[in-house]
Parts: C-alpha cells; structure tokens; sequence
C-alpha cells in the first residue's frame, strides 16, 4: 500500500527525488530567515548583519539594561495576562452552546465567531479606533489594546475548546447526573476536568498571540509600547544588533510557549488520569 | 446520541431527546448562556465598529468634526486620486501573484508530504512547516530585512562573488520582495490546508488511472485536482484575504514602490481622516466579501488551523 508502483520506475524515482529536493528547499527558506536572525544577533559587528567579525552576547546585555525594553516587557506580559483571561472565560463559555445547543443558523453564527480571525487585523485595529475615540472618548491606553487583542484571539480558544467538546464522551456527564449531581457538580467535577487540556492549550495560545500581536494592538496601545511596537519604531532607523538580540529573544519566548501548548495538554491529561490512556491519545 | 445540554437541570438530561425539544424557556435560555460573553466581546468591539466604518465611509469631515451627512464623497474623493486607485489594482495584482506563487510552492510540497513520507514522520515534518507560523508576525517580516538590505545576505553574496559591484536595492523596497515576503509568510497557510486534503486522498485511484493508461501528469490533473478542489479553495481564501489587508510586509520591504491599500488606510487614519480612511477599509472588506461570495459553495471554515 505505502509502496507505489510508479516509485519502482526510474521515472517515478526522478519525480520522487526532485520532490524530496523541493521539500529541502521550502525547510532551507522557512527557517533561514530565522537562523540568520539568531546568528546577527550573536554577531559583534556593530551593523547588525554580515560579516561576522566575532561572537558576543553583549547585545543581549544591553537588551536587559534598556528601561524601553523593560517598560515595554512589562506592559507586554500585563496585556498578554489579560487578554489570556479574557478569551479563555469567554471562549470556553461560547464553545458549549456552540457544539451542543440546537442553534439556528448554526453555520452562521460559527463564521461570525471565527470571522475576526479571517478578516484582516487591520480592519479590526482600525474600526476599534474609531470606536474608542469618536464614539466612546476613550483615551488609547493598555486597556483599549485588551479589547482589540481578545477579539483576535478568543475564536481560537474557541475553535480548540469546541473540537474537543465535540469528542466528548456524553455518557460520562449522563452517568454523573444519574449517580445525583448537580448542574455545578458535573461542570466542576466532569466536564471541566477532561476539557482542562484544550482550555490550557487555549490559554496558551491567546498568550502567545497577544504576545506577538502587532496590527491590532498598533492602532489601540497609545503612547505606550508592546515589544513588538517598540521593535517596529527602531526598525524604522535601521537594524541594530540590540533589535537582533530582542527578536531572538521574543523568537524563543513564542517557541517555547507553543511547545508547552502542545505538550503540557497531554502532561495534565495523563495526570489526571481519567481517561484510559488510548483513549486519551 | 449527542448529549446537547451541559448546563440544565439534571432530570432534563434525562430526557429521551425527542421530548427536549418542548424544554422550558428557562432551559432553552440556559442553553444558550455562554454565549453572553461572547455577544458583549463581539458584538460590541467586533460588529459594531464594523457597522461603525460602514457607517463612517458614507459620512463627511468638515474641519476635523464628523458630520452625519449620508454622501458617497469619500469614494469619489479616494477613485478621483490616480495614486489611491493605482494603488487598489496593484494590490490586487500583488495579492493574486503572491497566492498563486504560494499555493504553487506548496502544492508540491504537501504532495509530497502526503504521498511519499511515512505516515510517523508526515506529523512532525508539518509541525516544522507551523513552526515559523507561531513565531512573531512582525519578526518573521522583519527578519527579511536581514537577508534582502543593502547590507544583507543577498547583496553581500553578490559582491562576495564579485557578481555585482555595490549593493542592489532590487532586493527590497519594491514589489517582487513584497511577494516574496507575503509566500514565506503565508505559505504554511496553503501547505496546511492542502496537506489536509492530499491526507484524504486514496493513492489507489491514482494508480488505477494510470494503470489505465494515464501518465502521472493527467492523474494529477484529472483525478487528484478534481477530488482536492474544495482545499484548494480553502487555501486560496486563507492565503488571498490577510494579504489583502496587509500594511507591515509593504510597510518595511515595500517601500514607495511596495504600497498596498492597507498603507493607504493607515496613512489615512494616522493622518485623522476618518472618513476617507473608512472607505478604504471598506474597499478591503468589499473585496473580501466578492471573494467569500464566489467561492461561497466550497468553504471549509470547519477547523482551519487543524487544530
């Protein structure tokens, strides 16, 4: 079955290789980008690109020592907190009338749940710009970036929480209401529970969006600075090997949260235990 | 037997399904609870700012203040500038190379995922394509700046091997480097989705083709497009819709020559001119919806990011 008959033809073999060769290439331009960042910012040339006249971390040491940075780390994390509550709550709360009521115009409402992720955060940034300063006489602050941000990211916790209501075992919470619980004890004690590792990895990924996020949050922040804002404004004076080692930086901190995205779900699962283990996989 | 209601009383659950449907309305409002955050989140800071641009297009600034005339001025104000509609075709035009160019990069890549990788590495070779994807947006733009500068990469291979004399701005600030940054960008988009139609595809069908005669070209052609055409579909929304909108790629590597419609937008709203800025916006969600309308039929909006 996994052998094809055409591979065993020279031909096949030819289309095969040159394939494989193509896949190489598409690895060698997703992540050179990337590599070169990392290497430039380790770089002690002053240009912040080639040559390479020798390798430092003093980049890094300067990134520590810029109260800009720390300020704009700072407000980074708070917004990212924030938002993370705000789309977990109410991403989780959506999911369940959304995969188990009876819902007229189902689809309907589900494209509106998950349009903001399909239409440009341009359009979002800058109709809630418009929404804040003519019409509710807001001043931009870290607040107004909350708001913009969470509407991009909780149609994610959504769309992770749902698809894992959806395969869920209904006669566990039948079982529980037959064996006497209550509306809160199924929730807190079933339901809740076995969805804890798709509302983790939810919380995570709103972390990690807000983190990275730059359309939306450049229209609504104000005069403060996410880091993501402040690499933009010394991009436009150039590249300097201190952005290099800041963008590594923020480069590692999204990689690692992702990872635990996709692991930690799996780690609270099994230590939960309660599902059997093939079940759970 | 799909269990519906998680939050009503526990004798309702009981209930054999077909009964539910005459539940009390104080079940029926349960049921529907959790969308309450969800309606305050997007109704209030989604739909109605939405409704607010649509509304602010059709309005007039006179001297800084907003006035609720209806009048179609701003759209006769932005198609009387040459620049502002040379603007709007060029971002057409670099939307539709930039989606063609990554679909046709990715097509063969996840043929080849799909056909050619054992299955135990097919998933960790896709999670290699996502990573790049969940990095920072901005980063992965700026990082280009690295390699296409005058002082990048490219430019200093080229005098290395004494190709060219000093640096070439080709490279950047221009729309082939636009195009190139929106594929890297957008590519794993079109790998993801089409990968996740070539998985569903039986390879069997294809060697019955060509026992048949075919030649690979005509099963590829014949029997495998055919059969994938609702996930080309899907990828080519993906793909088309955020490039439309996009202000940061033409922002750092486009320069004069790179504008977008987004930069028009921004400009406009940086510049206080709501109005006029809103029928810009309103243009993007325009060509959108035209998009959305045509490929209406095969849109699978079920679980795009394969999650």
């Amino acid at each position: 079955m996994a052998r094809d008959l055409d591979i065993v033809s020279p031909r096949g073999r030819l289309t095969r290789g040159a394939l494989a060769v193509w896949a190489a290439c598409i690895y060698a331009f997703l992540f050179a980008p990337i590599v070169l960042l990392v290497l430039f910012s380790f770089n002690a040339n002053r240009y912040g690109t080639f040559p390479i006249t020798g390798w430092t971390v003093k980049w890094y040491g300067q990134v520590f020592h810029d109260y800009q940075i720390r300020d704009a780390l700072t407000t980074t994390i708070r917004i990212a907190l924030e938002v993370t509550l705000v789309s977990t709550v109410v991403g989780t709360a959506a999911a369940f009338p959304l995969v188990r009521s009876r819902l007229p115009f189902r689809s309907g409402v589900r494209i509106t749940l998950v349009l903001p992720i399909m239409i440009p955060g341009l359009l979002i940034g800058v109709s809630l710009l418009v929404l804040f300063t003519s019409v509710l006489h807001q001043t931009l602050s870290p607040t107004t970036a909350v708001i913009g941000q969470s509407v991009y990211t909780t149609p994610f916790v959504l769309l992770l929480v749902a698809a894992r209501l959806q395969g869920f075992d209904a006669g566990l919470e039948r079982a529980a209401s037959d064996l006497g619980a209550n509306t809160y004890q199924r929730l807190r004690y079933v339901v809740l529970p076995l969805l804890a590792p798709a509302i983790l990895a939810g919380a995570l990924f709103a972390f990690t969006l807000s983190l990275d996020e730059f359309i939306i949050t450049l229209f609504l922040i104000g005069n403060h600075n996410t880091l993501p804002i402040y690499i933009y404004t010394q991009v436009k004076f150039g590249i300097t090997p201190e952005v290099n080692a800041l963008a590594a930086l923020l480069l590692a901190a999204s990689l690692a949260l992702m990872a635990l995205a996709f692991v930690l779900p799996g780690l609270v699962r099994r230590g939960l235990r309660l599902v059997p283990r093939k079940a759970a996989a | 037997m799909a269990l519906r209601n998680p939050a009503t009383q526990s004798a309702d659950v009981a209930l054999p399904l077909g009964r539910r449907a005459r539940a009390s309305w104080a079940g029926r409002l349960g049921e529907y609870a959790g969308f309450a955050p969800a309606i305050l989140l997007f109704g209030l800071f989604f739909l109605v700012p939405l409704g607010l641009i649509v509304c602010y297009s059709f309005w007039r600034t006179v001297d800084y203040n907003v006035v609720h005339d209806w009048t179609v001025d701003n759209y006769r104000y932005f198609f009387s500038v040459p620049t502002y509609v040379s603007t709007v075709w060029a971002t057409i035009w670099v939307s539709v190379v930039a989606t063609l160019l990554t679909l046709a990069v990715a097509f063969p890549f996840s043929y080849w995922l799909a056909r050619y990788v054992p299955k135990r590495y097919q998933k960790i070779l896709l999670v290699l394509v996502i990573l790049p994807f969940w990095t920072s947006y901005l980063l992965r733009v700026y990082s280009w700046l690295n390699i296409l500068g005058p002082g990048g990469a490219i430019n200093r291979f080229l005098h290395w091997t004494g190709m060219t004399e000093r640096p070439v701005s080709f490279f950047l600030y221009d729309r082939p480097a636009v195009i190139l940054v929106l594929v890297y960008l957008y590519f794993p988009f079109a790998a993801l989705t089409l990968y996740a139609s070539l998985e569903r595809f039986d390879w069997n069908q294809f060697r019955a083709a060509m026992d048949l005669g075919a030649t690979p070209a005509t099963a590829v052609r014949r029997i495998l497009l055919p059969q994938i055409r609702p996930g080309i579909t899907t990828a080519v929304i993906f793909v088309f819709i955020p490039i439309l909108g996009e202000y940061l790629t033409p922002q750092l590597v486009g320069g004069a020559r790179g504008v977008m419609i987004g930069n028009l937008i921004v400009n406009f709203f940086q510049g206080a001119q709501y109005t006029r800025g809103a029928a810009a916006a309103l243009l993007i969600a325009a060509l959108i919806v035209v998009l959305l309308a045509v490929f209406r039929r095969s849109l699978e909006i079920e679980d795009p990011y394969g999650t």
